[in-house]
């Protein structure tokens, strides 16, 4: 069964139909088409997904679109504006925290929603924080870095 | 100010559009027409197939094709054609759970997976057999008809004399190690999009890391000519070696797709990635190391049994890789390898990065540690005494060039403060380490070994670089760009780098075997001072200079003990547009075949540059919840020249986070019916963020290397010697020997419960 769905997704708002079993994920994907959130395993468990709904991380597969209605989303093509990069994506670039960049997107969300919490966590509180998104290639020791190298950025930090 | 951030390398040339979300994925891609394809796989591990009804999923509305056996060419495929097993679809019988047996194409996802639904299949169940020992008894059930025995394929190499040496050797350990089935876990599932268009040409969109032999296979199993197949890649979302064979959903899309005239979309969900993804080889492994008592090594003789899985694959490749590693490291003089493949009705193995030099490597590198302890000698010590040299022969016909091994070895010793703390550390604490050697440059296997480059150079002074180096996530694509920015004289970010159309690129083995910084990085050299000769002579034309006085570095170009500096598009736009001469470059490069090269004989010859390393590692254990923690892991590895210190780091932190899944967390684990309980993240742990230890990586440059700039590659070696350098460090902690990975907690209790009884 089809219904009305209002959300608005980086700042655009959206009028579209969509059947009310859709995940959130799905519609980003498939009905906006903003290609950059992923799907690693629609189950809820690699964090690949994850958007900030209102501010806060949450698995977009395992949200359904219609809990979205009148809700603000963020989404990796969000972030930064125009050609500039937020400063988490910057640190993610230059500290060599992207290997395949499947799980980067959602990484990148989930850290900053930790540090628009947490300017300044420890090194604990950035494990506690990132351990539902999973990556396969890094090993996270450059994850761990970029995420540090984030909030020193935001605090008024420079590269080099 | 405070500095956030200090660059060791630059930064990849594809960060910012994978930080932005802007980089295609082949599951991101759209196409106008596209269906879904959606393949019913087996939930019987062994049965035969009485009858197949499609025709409720036929004619469900949004249906637009129901394929079987019978609708699919008949071929059977394999990887190596010889060993040919596997229909597209099966025919009478299915080997694991998971097997292909029809497929549908359908307007969306809800019908097709609907019309899976309504496909009745009436299977008869046969005996099922998971166990390699069940396998090879007497009279056991056949998992392929028509063969002799569920042992499929055997390999046998001999040197020296290993019994004359074990009746020498004054210390001889002997034991059995077992590993078990892991799944790559990429985590862009494998996926494609297949299009048969009007002209008879298939075009297929996947994630590849070897897309021209995959072409080849393609079109093998369709019975095409292979000029009609064209492979094309997007970004990619992970390897690991998963991703070099070809995958049946291709074959199965492409029907689908000639038989709708649509381009058709088949994605795994997780739960068929972990079930028919292919997995790492499990090995058993009977291995018996003998040396004297001063501590020289001199036999080795490891008898290996490759669980196959139900169809073939990689699987001689893998242990014939294995054999030449294990052949190789220490340059033991005397060696007998007995390899044997046998099939199981599971889901088959495929190549994993380490190719199967992690699972020997784990057997090698703890009984080695087993030895030193018979010996009672320090085993780094012993280690030391074996170490193999730069420009050593192997009495297996290894031919090392440039070792770094002795630094590598005594750099992670001291960094893990192997001294202070090896037998000494605190109660419940321990250090251990392992070595490791690996192929620096993929090989020789195919009998032969070259790559070739192309470049052209824009009349702006921009650079396309055209090399078959696959991205999978591991950075070829900066290397390359690196390499020929480095011999071009331009700017890194000058250079868009192009690898992902068989239609485009020169024929390629691949990416694997660590090959493409050496193999593709060479040829891409080679491109770019082809490229460089023409760009140096049109600027000496345009200059009025000799050419030998040009200089151009950072997209710059001035003579040689001049201030006056030209823009390179000042050049390129000169020769372009008022000669009509633009700037290109072709590159090949061919490891030559050692003199006396043949397949068959060749062994260890077939490498054409070797990679050393170690690992050290210190754990601590709870002996109440058998819980072992590591606490901190030491890598350093050889990398020649190092290209991009960020990108190699990231490949060794990658690998140990890898090898630590391999050595405590991962395993497909099986019911007694065949299926896989463990079939997602929930239960088929890898290690998250708050797993992985603090891991240091060190790159340690050595010379003698062929690779461009004497790099080697970096891709693999670091989640070798992870495992036995862990199970080893237990040893240390707590006095027990773990001879299988992963080793879990339960198998800690348990040696530690049998240790206690065995001193009382
Ligand atoms: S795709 Fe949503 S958590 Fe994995
Ligand atoms: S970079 Fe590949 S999964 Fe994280």
């Amino acid at each position: 069964m089809k219904r009305e769905l209002h959300i608005r997704v980086n700042g655009d708002e959206y009028h579209l139909l969509v059947e009310t079993h859709r995940t959130l994920l799905e519609v980003i994907r498939d009905e906006i088409g903003l290609t950059g959130t992923k799907n690693g395993c629609g189950q809820g468990e690699c964090g690949a997904c994850t958007v900030l709904l209102d501010g806060e991380p949450v698995n977009s597969c395992l949200v359904l679109a219609h809990e979205a209605e009148g809700h603000d989303v963020l989404t990796i093509e969000g972030l930064g504006s125009g050609d500039t990069l937020h400063p988490v994506q910057r640190a993610f670039v230059e500290t060599g925290a992207i290997q395949c960049g499947y799980c980067t997107p959602g990484m990148v969300l989930t850290a900053k929603a930790l540090l628009d919490h947490n300017p300044t966590p420890t090194r604990a509180e950035i494990l506690e924080g990132l351990k539902g998104n999973l990556c396969r290639c890094t090993g996270y020791v450059k994850i761990v870095e970029a995420v540090e190298a984030a909030s020193c950025l935001l605090e008024g930090g420079e590269i080099e | 100010m405070k500095t956030c951030i200090v660059r060791k390398g630059l930064p990849r040339i594809d960060a910012i559009p994978k930080v932005s979300g802007e980089a295609q994925y082949t599951v991101d891609l759209k196409m106008p027409g596209l269906l879904v394809g959606k393949i019913l796989r087996s939930p019987h591990a062994h049965a035969r197939i009485k009858s197949i009804d499609t025709s409720a999923a036929k004619a469900l509305d949004g249906v637009l094709a129901v394929i079987t056996a019978e609708d699919v060419p008949e071929n059977l495929f394999a990887f190596y054609q010889w060993q040919a097993d596997k229909h597209i679809l099966c025919t009478d019988r299915v080997r694991y759970v998971g097997d292909e047996v029809a497929a549908v194409a359908a307007m969306d996802d809800d019908t097709a997976e609907a019309a899976l639904d309504l496909i009745k299949v009436e299977y008869e169940a046969l005996p099922v057999i998971l166990d390699i020992d069940e396998a090879m008894k007497p009279g056991a059930q056949l998992i392929h008809e028509g063969k002799e025995s569920n042992s499929t394929w055997s390999v046998d190499r001999l040197f020296g004399d290993p019994d004359k040496a074990l009746a020498e050797c004054d210390y001889v350990v002997e034991g059995t190690y077992v590993t078990h089935q892991l799944a790559h876990c990429c985590l862009e599932v494998s996926n494609c999009i297949a299009k048969w268009d009007k002209r008879d040409k298939l075009t297929i969109w996947t994630n590849a890391q070897a897309p021209h032999t995959q072409r080849q296979e393609v079109a093998r199993v369709l019975g095409i000519p292979r000029r009609n197949v064209r492979i094309i890649n997007s970004t990619m979302g992970g390897g690991f070696g998963s991703k070099l064979v070809m995958d049946m959903k291709l074959p199965i899309a492409s029907v689908l797709s000639r038989l709708t005239g649509r381009p058709v979309r088949i994605v795994n969900t997780r739960s068929e990635e972990f079930t028919t993804a292919k997995t790492r080889y499990p090995y058993t492994l009977h291995l018996k190391t003998g040396a004297t008592k001063d501590g020289k090594i001199l036999v080795r003789d490891l008898t290996l049994i490759g669980d196959n899985g139900a169809y073939h694959d990689k699987g001689p490749a893998t242990i014939n890789f294995s054999s030449m590693m294990f052949g190789t490291l220490y340059n033991v003089p005397n060696i007998r390898f007995h390899g044997e493949l046998v099939y199981t009705n599971k889901a088959m193995g495929t190549a994993f990065r380490g190719f199967g030099n992690p699972q020997v490597t784990f057997a090698t590198e703890s009984q080695i540690d087993e030895l030193a302890e018979k010996m009672g000698m320090d085993p780094l010590e012993l280690r030391r005494r074996n170490v193999n040299h730069p420009d050593e022969t192997a009495a297996c016909g290894a031919e090392v060039c440039g070792c770094a091994m002795s630094e590598c070895m005594e750099l992670a010793a001291k960094e893990i403060g192997w001294e202070e703390k090896r037998g000494k550390g605190a109660p419940l604490r321990g250090v251990g380490l392992a070595n490791m050697v690996h192929t620096g440059g993929g090989g020789r296997f195919y009998g032969f070994n070259s790559a070739e480059a192309i470049i052209k150079l824009s009349d702006e002074g921009t650079v396309t670089l055209i090399t078959s180096a696959l991205d999978m996530g591991q950075g070829a694509h900066t290397a390359m760009a690196q390499i020929a920015a480095e011999e071009l004289g331009v700017r890194l970010e000058d250079i868009n780098v192009l690898s992902h159309d068989t239609e485009l690129t020169p024929y390629d083995l691949g990416s694997w075997g660590s090959r493409a910084t050496f193999m593709n990085g060479n040829a891409v050299l080679a491109a770019a001072e082809d490229a460089r000769q023409s760009l140096v002579e049109a600027a000496a034309e345009m200059l009025e200079a000799d050419p030998a006085d040009i200089l151009v570095e950072e997209s710059k170009v001035w003579v040689k003990g001049s201030h006056e500096k030209h823009d390179l598009s000042e050049v390129v736009d000169h020769t372009v547009n008022e000669h009509g001469e633009p700037i290109s470059g072709i590159g090949r490069f061919v490891d030559h075949l050692p003199e006396g090269y043949t397949i068959p004989t060749a062994f260890a010859k077939n490498i054409p540059c070797f990679s050393f390393g170690t690992q050290a590692v210190e754990v601590e254990v709870d002996p109440e919840t058998g819980q072992v923690n590591v606490l901190r892991v030491v890598a350093a590895h050889e990398t020649g020249t190092t290209i991009n210190q960020t990108m190699a780091e990231g490949q060794l932190e990658g690998s140990m986070a890898q090898g630590i899944g391999f050595a405590l967390m991962e395993r497909l684990v099986h019911d007694d019916e065949g299926r896989i309980v463990n079939d997602r993240f929930l239960d088929y742990k890898i290690p998250n963020i708050g797993d992985v230890p603090e891991m240091k990586a060190y790159c340690v440059e050595s010379v003698g290397t062929r690779g461009p700039f004497g790099a080697k590659g970096i891709g693999e070696p670091g989640l070798v010697p992870t495992a036995p350098a862990i199970a080893n460090a237990i040893y240390d902690a707590i006095g027990v020997r773990l001879h299988e990975v992963p080793m879990t907690r339960e198998q800690i209790i348990k040696a530690l419960k049998e240790k206690r009884a065995s001193e009382t």
